[in-house]
């Protein structure tokens, strides 16, 4: 039975080679800091240094963007089509019948695009290059609750585990003479007949799981031992805070509205 | 009813692996057929060729002389209905009359007609009394009768069922072999994926051995579970029926299942007494 | 020793007890069998007997659960574990999904009782070992069968050596060739001393290893015996358990008025 692809690790790179941990937080630093920061020119720039320098190191370059652009694509073309032909009041630069587009619509979608790649780049740098089992070793060893852990652990394997999973059931409900070749108001009478089944068992599984991992002392108190150390350092301790205070910086500088991008 | 034959099929993963090997195999209109193998020879994706949801690499499938690759799976499922393994993967409706009525309606049943034959699927399966009941409240056994109770109520040439006893106790099982039974004696061909040997034995006119993706065996229990075929069936990681040793054993001929051992003996005594 | 005194057990939120008054007692060094029909209880009893109900499960509990006359009912979930471990229904639902090797999912356990790094290393390699999948080591646990699957997550349990293993229709899903591997890992387990319990609907799988059946209806354990005894009671049948074929081939041969010994002789 085909299988879609769990994310790979790449090759040894020295993004492969940072703590997971430090992964984690360049990642959602930087979609934090999309979601602070205003202008195209800016985003770009955040993305040009902490999505696609950090993909190009790890030689998944063309991996991200690919990606990136496929998950981002469908929320910004509905940005798109709703910021630029329906909204703001402005120096209007073309029409379509009656509606109006303005150049500041324009520039509020391209920025809300921008922005929507950046975040999305970001997710797929981190999910691509990082396996869950590394992620879990680093948060353990860096002593983050085993339960805490699983939920973000169990959330990221999931992906291909619901993928599949949606994909049998699918295969059994076509066997029932669901039409999922017609057109596209059949195929939308069929979502509830293949998101039911996919996520109640996916739920059960995880309930099952829960049991599975109890009666293996998953919740014990204190640290677990772990096997694999990720390789951390003082510096990249130092550029994690580093992230966390630009971070905070950034934030207080958009509310004072000192902020130029 | 509906003849159903694969020629030289052959389906190949990205990866090149091949789970089904030139297959030829013919399940005649009204035939009652088992599939077994260990877990990997190709079972079920057999299976899946039979309604389109897999489409052959090399060779074709034949549903009435007429090519399936040119129907839909949707229109398939009108004269093949496949219940699968898993009964959490399908089971979505919150009332149980309304999950056996959906394959029915799905192929064009009228409200009247669907809930007519829910009602006899359910009685046919032992569930007629959970007929307004919620899924989730039916233990696993009993939801695994429920999907059975589903592909039924489609009411289709061809019944496929896919492990339809793992998971059952013996008071399942026996229903579920009665209900071939009566399928069979409907006219409809059935076919039966299992690794319940002994079930296969009482159960089924035929009996195909796959390895490996390729049929290997292809007979009447009588003839896949004698003697001479035990190394095959060994070496494709199966038993004989134990009914089948005991025979041997006591030199009675091909013994599938218990009923033959008894009429062997009660043949031998006979003569004995000539 | 493992051992359930007048155990009650209902389900949270459940109209009836789902387990009255059960008593058992796992000893160390023996495999005992639950057999029952669909829904009797069996799974049940093995979620109580592994302490997830009403620990995990939730639920109400009544009667004595001792370890070694030790009362365990008040311990955690996280202690009991290093004494009594559980195995559900299907394997796939029970792999951790954290480890990208067989080895790595057979050290989970042993990694979460914090023991030292040489220690999880070595009962890990011990357990692979005693189920015999040192050749699956550096697999990828979700790409096995089902078979294999089965006895990794048997031996992620007995690598927390545990002196109980409670085993809930460890082959019920599995092929002839998977069940095999599966049982006879069950012996090996049962020979270096761990208690087992296993729950299942196969009667040939209990007939083959264990030391004891208890039958399970309604909640209540309604027969005790060694298995030849219990399975092939005429009795059992009413309970909806699975003849063994031997004994169905003896029934039969008596109905038809035919010599039921005949089919010993042939063995």
């Amino acid at each position: 039975m085909s299988r879609i692809a769990t994310p790979s690790a790449g090759g040894p790179t020295a993004w492969h080679d940072l703590d997971p941990l430090t992964r984690l937080v360049v990642s959602v630093g930087t979609l934090v800091a999309a979601v602070l920061l205003t202008g195209v020119v800016c985003l770009l720039l955040l993305t040009l240094v902490a999505v696609l320098l950090p993909a190009a190191l790890a030689r998944q370059l063309r991996r991200v963007l690919v990606t990136g652009l496929l998950l981002a694509l469908p929320l910004a073309l509905s940005v798109i089509i709703v910021n630029v032909l329906f909204s703001i009041e402005g120096t209007v630069v073309a029409s379509l019948g009656p509606l109006e587009i303005t150049e500041e619509g324009i520039a509020l979608a391209a920025e809300v695009v921008a922005r929507v790649l950046t975040m999305a780049g970001a997710a797929v740098l981190f999910y691509v290059t990082t396996r869950p089992s590394e992620l879990v070793a680093s948060l353990q060893h860096h002593g983050v609750s085993a339960r805490l852990t699983f939920v973000i652990h169990n959330g990221v394997a999931m992906i291909p585990r619901l993928a599949e999973r949606a994909h049998e059931v699918t295969a059994a409900q076509r066997a029932r003479g669901l039409d999922t070749e017609g057109n596209w108001l059949r195929r939308g009478r069929g979502v509830v007949a293949v998101a039911a089944p996919t996520v109640l068992s996916a739920v059960r599984e995880t309930e099952m799981r829960t049991l599975a991992l109890e009666t293996r002392g998953f919740t014990r108190p204190g640290r677990p031992t772990v096997l694999r150390v990720p390789h951390d350092s003082s510096t990249q301790r130092v550029a994690r805070w580093g992230v966390a205070l630009a971070l905070v910086l950034l934030t207080l500088a958009r509310a004072t509205g000192a902020l130029p991008c | 009813m509906t003849e159903l034959r694969l020629e030289g099929v052959t389906y190949e993963y990205p990866a090149g692996v091949r789970a089904l090997d030139g297959v030829d195999l013919v399940i005649p209109a009204g035939g009652s057929l088992a599939l077994i193998g260990a877990n990997g020879s190709g079972k079920t994706t057999l299976a899946r060729h039979l309604d389109g949801l897999l489409r052959p690499t090399h060779g074709r499938v034949l549903i009435d002389g007429e090519d399936a690759a040119t129907f839909s799976v949707a229109r398939l499922a009108a004269k093949v209905g496949i219940c699968f393994q898993q009964p959490d993967r399908q089971i979505f409706q919150r009332v149980v009359r309304g999950e056996v009525e959906f394959g029915a309606r799905r192929l064009g049943a009228s409200e009247e007609e669907a809930f007519a034959r829910a009602k006899e699927a359910l009685e046919a399966v032992g569930l007629a009394d959970d007929l307004g009941r919620h899924p989730d409240d039916l233990g696993e056994t009993r939801r695994k009768l429920l999907t059975i109770a589903s592909v039924l109520a489609m009411r289709t040439s061809v019944v496929v069922l896919d492990e339809p006893t793992t998971g059952l106790d013996a008071h399942g099982a026996g229903r579920i072999g009665g209900i071939i039974r009566a399928l069979h004696e409907e006219g409809r061909s059935v076919v039966g994926i299992s690794h319940d040997i002994r079930f296969v034995a009482e159960t089924f006119d035929r009996v195909v051995l796959l390895d490996r993706g390729r049929v290997v065996l292809d007979g009447t229990p009588a003839e896949v579970f004698a003697e001479r075929a035990w190394p095959r069936l060994r070496a494709s990681g199966l038993e004989p029926p134990h009914a089948a040793i005991t025979g041997a054993r006591l030199g009675l001929g091909s013994t599938p299942t218990e009923a033959d051992v008894v009429a062997a003996l009660l043949d031998r005594e006979a003569s004995a007494v000539r | 020793m493992l051992k359930l005194q007048g155990v009650s057990y209902r389900y949270p939120g459940g109209a009836h007890e789902t387990l009255h008054a059960v008593t058992l007692e796992l000893a160390e060094g023996t495999i005992t069998g639950l057999a029952g029909a669909a829904e009797a209880g069996k799974s049940t009893l093995c979620l109580v007997a592994g302490g997830l109900a009403p620990r995990v499960i939730g639920g109400t509990i009544v009667g004595d659960i001792t370890l070694d006359g030790t009362d365990v009912t008040s311990w955690p979930m996280h202690h009991l574990a290093e004494h009594v471990v559980t195995s559900l229904q299907e394997p796939a639902g029970q792999l951790s999904l954290i480890a990208d090797t067989v080895f790595d999912e057979v050290a989970f356990g042993p990694a979460n009782l914090g023991l030292p790094p040489e220690e999880v290393v070595a009962r890990s390699d011990e357990a692979l070992h005693l189920v015999g999948i040192e050749d699956l080591r550096e697999r990828d646990p979700e790409r096995l069968s089902g078979g294999q699957q089965q006895l990794v997550v048997m031996a992620g349990l007995l690598a927390m050596r545990p002196r109980h293993l409670i085993l809930d229709e460890p082959v019920a899903h599995l092929d002839a060739a998977g069940s095999r591997l599966v049982l006879e890992a069950i012996t090996a387990i049962a020979t270096a001393g761990t208690a087992v319990l296993m729950a299942e609907q196969r009667s040939e799988a209990l007939a083959t290893v264990c030391d004891s059946v208890a039958v399970v209806a309604g909640g209540n354990i309604v027969a005790r015996g060694s298995p030849r005894e219990v399975l092939a009671h005429p009795a059992t049948i009413a309970f909806g358990i699975e003849e063994l074929p031997e004994e169905r081939l003896r029934r039969r041969l008596s109905k038809a008025g035919l010599d039921p010994d005949v089919v010993a002789a042939a063995t």
